[in-house]
Parts: structure tokens; C-alpha cells; sequence
């Protein structure tokens, strides 16, 4: 701290910060109440004051290496205290934001993700790639028959075929893209921690780093630091429903996956099928979680809500609504609505996992690290 | 004091609020031959000042000064003061007000010679307002030691008691009248001052500093009065929990000020005041630590940065930049206080026997509206001065957060407004 600094601030990034949700950033006066607000700030070097101020600043390279933003759960509750009306949480959410944009690649996708002006067209390139696709291998059946049993199954129209053509790759693509996000975000954050004295450690090993994964997986699951908000403490269940409803979709997806390519069964399932059970039950938390969120985002006119937040929460929702109609439609024997349903439905999930990694929802990874990462360095998370 | 033996110039002043701001007005107009009547709501007059223990800008205690107004003012035969009084109503246009005045009873008359004996013969016991209701009075009391005018007062909570029928048996003097009634009493006037004042921000509402829930929480005027020779404890200050000294003190400064959820502004004062109170507590006890903690500190002028120097040589006054925004049981009546230090960027917890916040100043009018309609406010509830327009002017922290030395001049200041008001009549 005692040693000289000159300051660069990088205006341009001030404004972006400024349009992406933290337009009250300037207000703030280095109080230094929101560090003290704030039920999950470690005594050393506690956030989000030290934040503000870099971010008034325009230290660009400094906050988005910043492990900081990530260990903040956006509770809001230095926002309520800010005798300012600086909104410290809104500040680090629009960070957050620009630190995903920065360690996605390709940048072209990332801008397209959270410009409100290109949804159009992003939504557009799902339905072309399916079309173009199914057309050219005919595994896109405008005239499905009904299955074996005289039911109407999904996979007459949409083979079972392309949707694995389309969506393994993707899904590689996406993890591809986070490894390579994730390799220089992890050599960031530690010289960030290293440079700022959040930790005594000189370098990361590996086996450590994992351990204190493993050993924030259930604090994360649980919602521990969620729940220590006040302001925003109701938001915690409905983001536990959501994240749950996720894991149970990916059980029941890769049961599927095995069951159909080791064991040659196809679906759909009797409604009595445990996995069945666990994706209806999954499918309804998700719409009900997702529901619940947008509408304390709505009630909550005090804290800054833009289309990062919207694009991710409606296609949480969209996701939730267009899965169970799509399974009630069905059992509705109504062809064509369940055909044109499931087909929006698989849209969504393309949406979910080809932009995964430059959405907010790349917190899911972000975070994750950046908590392992705070677990590893010694520096402890303390209530105050 | 005595009658007023007419004016030689036409028109009279009212001044309403009896403090350092209000005299200094009614003074300043009286003394260039204006007419000038004094309302004030307490049964004496001095208002903040003489709950003071120092005040700036020469640590003067508040005998010095008030005395010689009070002075000035017995001396004067064309001021008229009214003790317990509110106005009730104003009515008219600059050059020419109408106002009621009520004027509550004191059920003491002029016969009064402080004796005492009143007091001893009540039982019931008071919250002592004049100290912020660290200690009681009884039902008979003089408000403190300097009051003026020199006269007990019988509370009103008292009146219909066997009580207050002992304090009247038990005065020598025949000075007590139980009968006394409220009456309302109507002036004609030219003008009107409202020196109304400031009343210390209500901690109670600052609910993450613990005000009420921790007694050895206490406030920067609560402190004043600990600290002066005539308050609760004759000038020792101790720890409220179980009147011992304390060896470490914390002040929280900007305690509800300069925050939109309490006082938006600055109260200009509570940065000099706690390096004030720093002094009170570094010489009486020569082994206490004193932690200031602040966002920034505002010592205006030349005076207040060489006072502030001087606190800052003392080693065992530490200043932390950081706003203490929560505070925790620290065992035994300690309390630990949390702060960010911004400057080496840790969280610190310091425990310290007693806490002062450094509360700010709220105008009275916001909690005591005034009764004149076209006053227009800030939306603090200041009131702003509209020169052109005349008539009727605020001054002193009615009009904005002020020390004594700035409330003086600008009652001065505004004295001459309110007497060219009648010259343009």
C-alpha cells in the first residue's frame, strides 16, 4: 500500500461499468461502511470499499482479476447501509460482467450475449442450425408418425440423432471455452491476491487448490454465504431451487444419454419412472425458482436490474415453462403445439449452453473458483 | 427586562428562539434603538451554549459570553423576553405581523430568590431534560445553576399533586402560584427572527450503532453535559453502565450525517467537537486511549486545522479513516466497535469502554413545525432566507449548521435585515 502508484484510469471502462448496471458508482465517498455492511467480507482486505474505489478509478486490470467481485453474492446489504446511494452491490455486479466478457473468447459472442439488440439474431441461430441441420441429414420430421406404442414421441420429430449431433459438440464447445477462460482468470486472481495481501501463499498447487474445492462444493450447495444476506436473503431459496433443478435435469439428461446409447432404450418414460419423477420435479422447481426471482428483481426498484440479469432469468424460465408444456402437450396428444414447443424448448437449451460461458450465468464457474480459490489462500471468510 | 419606554424608531422585532443566535439579534437591534421582543420555549435562556461544557472558538465555558448578554439584556429597556412561550399563530405581511404568543405557566413568580426550599420539599423526581436525561430532577427544579432568569420552575407533571401543594408550603417567599394559567398574549410587530435553532440528530434511528441498546453508547451532547462542571456528574466523566472511568474511548463520526437514510449534510461542527471532547477526556484522565474514527476530517480555518494538530500530537488520541458501521458487545460494558481502516485496507474491532457518537445537527423546525405558512424550507427542513422578499429571516442553525462564531455574525447580519425591513415601511 505505502509504495507509489500511478494511476491510469481507464475512462472508457468507468462508463461501461456505468451502463452495465453501477451508474451510481461515482457517488461513493471511501466511507467505508459497505465493508463493514457487508456479513461476508474478511476482516483482511475486506470488500467491496477497496472495489469502489478502483473502480472510480478505472484500474481496469485490477478488478477484473479481482477474486473479490466473485466472493460477493450481490446481497445488497452494503447497498441499504450506503449512506450515498452508491449501490456498492450494483457496482460489483456490472464488474462481474465485464470480468466475463473479458475472459470469454471469442469477445464478438460475449458483446452479442449482453447487447439487448442482438437477441434477435442469437435467437435466430439456434433455429437455423437445427433446420439446415435436420434438413440436410433428415433427421428433421415435419410429418412425425407416432412411435411404436401410438404415442407421439418427440424423437419422431426431432431425432434423438441431431439433437446429440448438435448438442455434444456445443457442450464441448463451451467447456473448451471456460478452460481457456479459466487459465488465465486462476494465474490473475492469484497475483491479484499475491499483489493485494489477501494471501500469504507464493503459488498454487494443484492438489491443494482442489481439496479447498471439494470443500466449498457443499458450502456453495447449501447456500451458506447466501443465506448470511439480510437485504436479499428471500432470493437465496429461489436460487437454490434453480440450482438444484439444474443438477437434477443433468442427472436425469445423462441417465437418459446412457440409458439410450448402452441400453438402447428410448423414451419417453412412464411418468411412474423415478428419473421421470426426479425431471418432473426438477422442471417444476425451475419454473417456480425462476419465477420467484424475476419477480423479486421487479419488486426490488432500489437495486439496478438490466438485460444481463432479464436475458438470463427469462430463459431460466423460458427453459422451466417450454419443458413442461412440451411434456404436457404430448400427453395432450396436441401434435403440432408439442412439436412447435419442443422445438422453441431445444432453442433455449442451445441459448443455455452455447452462450454459457459469456452469460451470468458463467458465475456458476466464476464463482466456484473464486471461492475455492478465497478457501485455498488462507483467508478466511468471517462473520463479523 | 423593564417595560418597553417606546422605541425611537417605529416598528418592533420579534425574535423567536432564546439561544446564542437569537440574543445576539435581539441585542444587536435593541442596541441601535429598535424595538425587540424575545420568545423562548425553555423556562431560560442561552439555548445550546449553555449546555456546554467549552465552546469554540476560544474554549471558553458558556458563563463567558452569556453572561454578559443576559447582561445586556437586563440593562436593555427595550427588550422584552418571554421564557416558556410558543408562538401560536403569525398572520400579515413584512412591516407588518401580527403574532400570538402563548405563554405557559411557570407557577413561580418574580418572588423567587432560589432558595431551594421548593425542591427539597418535592418527592417526585423528573428526567433532567438540560442533561439529556442522564440524571433526574425534582418535580421543583432550577434548570441549572446559570439559568436565566434565576427562577425555580414547577413542572407541569407535578401540578395537581400533593406535591406541588408541598413545594408551595414549603416556599418562604410566597413565589410559587399554582393557580398560574396558560395565557395568550398578541403583538404587533415588523419583523420576525426565527432563531429556532438545532436539536442533536436522534441516535435511537441510527440503528447500526447501537444507541439504546448498549448504555455505554452515548452521544457528543451527552458527553458535553458529562464533562461540564455543572452536569450529572459534576464534571467527571464516567462510563454510564457503572460510573467508572473510562480508559478508552471510541467516536464515530458522521453518526447519521452526510448519510441520505438519516441527515444528507454536514452538521459542521461534530469534527471539532470530538476533537474538543478529545481534550476533555485526555486531561482528566492522563492514561485513556482515545480512537477517533471518521471519513474525512472538516476543521475549517485556520484555528480549528492548528486545534486539530494539537489533538493529533497526542499519542494516545489515534485517528482511524474508516466509518465505524457496526458495533458488537465487547464483555464487561465494553463495546467493540468495526471499522474498515481504508487506509491499510483491514477490518478492525476495537473495543473501548465507552463509545460517542458524534450525532449532527437536525433544525428544530423539523420536528416542531413552525407556525408562520410562507417560510420556505430546504428539504432538510433549514429555512431559506429570502432577502428580497424580507420580513422574516432565520438565523443561526434554523438557517444552516453553524459553530457560535458563525452564528454570531450572521445574527448580526441578519438583525440589520430584519431593521431594514421597517426602514423601507
Amino acid at each position: 500500500m505505502a509504495d507509489k502508484y500511478l494511476v491510469q484510469p481507464d475512462v472508457e471502462f468507468i462508463n461501461e461499468i456505468r451502463v452495465t448496471g453501477g451508474e451510481s458508482l461515482k457517488k461513493c465517498f471511501q466511507c467505508a461502511t459497505c465493508s463493514v455492511a457487508c456479513p461476508i467480507a474478511p476482516d483482511r482486505k475486506p470488500f467491496p470499499r477497496k472495489e469502489m474505489i478502483a473502480a472510480s478509478w478505472g484500474l481496469k486490470d485490477k478488478l477484473l482479476a479481482d477474486p473479490d467481485i466473485w466472493l460477493c453474492h450481490n446481497c445488497g446489504d452494503c447497498s441499504t447501509e450506503c449512506p450515498r446511494g452508491a449501490k456498492p452491490g450494483d457496482v460489483l455486479a456490472a464488474i462481474r460482467m465485464m470480468a466475463i466478457k473479458e475472459y470469454a473468447t471469442p469477445k464478438s459472442i460475449a458483446n452479442a450475449v449482453n447487447d439487448k439488440k442482438k437477441l434477435p439474431l442469437l435467437a435466430a441461430v439456434p433455429a437455423i442450425v437445427f433446420i439446415v441441420l435436420g434438413l440436410l441429414t433428415g433427421l428433421l420430421d415435419f410429418s412425425p408418425e407416432l412411435n411404436a406404442h401410438g404415442e407421439i414421441a418427440h424423437a419422431q420429430f426431432f431425432s434423438t440423432w441431431l439433437v446429440d449431433l448438435v448438442f455434444i459438440p456445443l457442450s464441448i464447445w463451451a467447456v473448451a471455452v471456460f478452460a481457456l477462460g479459466l487459465k488465465r482468470f486462476i494465474g490473475d486472481i492469484h497475483k491479484n491476491a499475491v499483489a493485494e495481501g489477501k494471501t500469504d501463499k507464493e503459488s498454487i498447487d494443484t492438489k491443494g487448490f482442489l481439496s479447498a474445492l471439494v470443500r466449498v462444493i457443499p458450502k456453495i450447495l447449501n447456500h451458506r454465504q447466501f443465506s448470511e444476506c439480510s437485504e436479499n436473503n428471500d432470493r437465496a431459496t429461489p436460487h437454490m431451487m434453480v440450482l438444484f433443478s439444474f443438477i437434477g435435469l443433468l442427472i436425469v439428461t445423462a441417465v437418459f444419454f446412457i440409458t439410450l446409447y448402452v441400453f438402447g432404450i428410448h423414451g419417453p418414460y412412464s411418468q411412474l419412472h423415478p428419473i421421470k419423477i426426479l425431471a418432473n420435479v426438477s422442471g417444476i422447481a425451475l419454473i417456480i425458482g425462476g419465477a420467484l426471482l424475476i419477480k423479486q428483481r421487479m419488486d426490488k426498484t432500489d437495486e439496478v436490474s438490466t438485460y444481463k440479469d432479464w436475458y438470463l432469468l427469462w430463459l431460466v424460465l423460458g427453459l422451466g415453462v417450454t419443458g413442461m408444456l412440451a411434456e404436457l402437450t404430448r400427453l395432450a396428444d396436441a401434435a403440432f403445439l408439442t412439436y412447435l414447443i419442443y422445438f422453441i424448448h431445444l432453442m433455449m437449451v442451445f441459448h443455455l449452453i452455447a452462450f454459457l460461458p459469456f452469460s451470468k450465468l458463467a458465475h456458476l464457474v466464476y464463482r466456484t473458483v473464486a471461492m475455492a480459490y478465497n478457501e485455498y489462500s488462507g483467508r478466511e471468510i468471517k462473520k463479523i | 427586562m423593564s417595560e418597553a419606554q417606546g422605541a425611537p424608531f417605529s416598528g418592533s422585532i420579534m425574535v423567536v428562539g432564546g439561544g446564542i443566535s437569537g440574543l445576539t439579534t435581539a441585542l444587536e437591534a435593541a442596541e441601535v434603538g429598535y424595538e425587540v421582543f424575545i420568545v423562548e420555549k425553555n423556562p431560560y435562556l442561552g439555548g445550546r451554549v449553555s449546555q456546554l461544557k467549552q465552546y469554540f472558538p476560544k474554549l471558553c465555558p458558556p458563563t463567558c459570553g452569556l453572561e454578559i448578554n443576559f447582561r445586556r439584556i437586563k440593562d436593555n429597556p427595550r427588550i422584552k423576553f418571554f421564557t416558556l412561550a410558543d408562538v401560536e399563530k403569525v398572520a400579515g405581511s413584512p412591516g407588518n405581523y401580527n403574532v400570538s404568543i402563548k405563554l405557559n405557566p411557570r407557577y413561580v413568580n418574580e418572588n423567587c430568590t432560589c432558595c431551594g426550599e421548593c425542591a427539597d420539599a418535592c418527592k417526585t423526581e423528573i428526567p433532567n431534560e438540560f442533561n439529556f436525561g442522564i440524571d433526574k430532577t425534582k418535580g421543583a427544579y432550577l434548570p441549572h445553576e446559570m439559568a436565566f432568569p434565576a427562577r425555580y420552575v414547577i413542572s407541569p407533571q407535578i401540578i395537581g399533586t400533593e406535591d406541588a401543594q408541598r413545594c408551595k408550603d414549603a416556599c418562604p417567599y410566597d413565589a410559587v402560584d399554582l393557580e398560574m394559567q396558560p395565557k395568550t398574549v398578541d403583538f404587533n410587530v415588523g419583523a420576525i427572527v426565527w432563531a429556532t435553532g438545532w436539536e442533536p440528530y436522534d441516535a435511537a434511528k441510527i440503528d447500526n450503532l447501537g444507541f439504546g441498546q448498549y448504555p455505554n453508547i452515548v452521544t457528543n451532547m451527552m458527553l458535553e453535559r458529562m464533562a461540564a462542571p455543572n452536569g450529572p456528574s459534576k464534571g467527571q466523566i464516567l462510563r454510564p453502565s457503572d460510573n467508572k472511568a473510562p480508559q478508552s474511548v471510541a467516536f464515530v463520526q458522521c453518526a447519521g450525517s452526510r448519510d441520505e437514510n438519516h441527515l444528507p449534510y454536514c452538521s459542521y461542527i461534530c469534527c471539532m467537537a470530538s476533537l474538543k471532547h478529545a481534550t476533555y477526556i485526555r486531561e482528566q484522565y492522563p492514561d485513556a486511549k482515545v480512537y477517533i474514527f471518521y471519513i474525512d476530517l472538516r476543521t475549517p480555518g485556520y484555528r480549528y486545522e492548528r486545534f486539530y494538530e494539537n489533538v493529533k500530537s497526542d499519542e494516545n488520541v489515534e485517528f482511524v479513516k474508516g466509518k465505524v458501521a457496526a458495533v458488537e458487545d465487547g464483555g464487561n460494558g465494553k463495546v467493540t466497535v468495526v471499522a474498515e481502516d481504508a487506509v491499510s485496507g483491514e477490518k478492525l474491532h476495537q473495543t473501548v469502554d465507552m463509545v460517542v457518537l458524534a450525532t449532527g445537527m437536525q433544525p428544530t423546525a423539523v420536528n416542531a413545525k413552525l407556525p408562520a405558512a410562507d417560510l420556505q424550507y430546504t428539504e432538510d427542513g433549514f429555512i431559506i432566507n429570502d432577502l428580497d422578499k424580507g420580513g422574516m429571516f432565520a438565523t443561526g442553525c434554523a438557517n444552516r449548521p453553524a459553530d457560535v462564531m458563525m452564528s454570531n455574525q450572521n445574527a448580526t447580519g441578519i438583525a440589520l435585515k430584519a431593521i431594514q425591513t421597517m426602514v423601507k415601511r
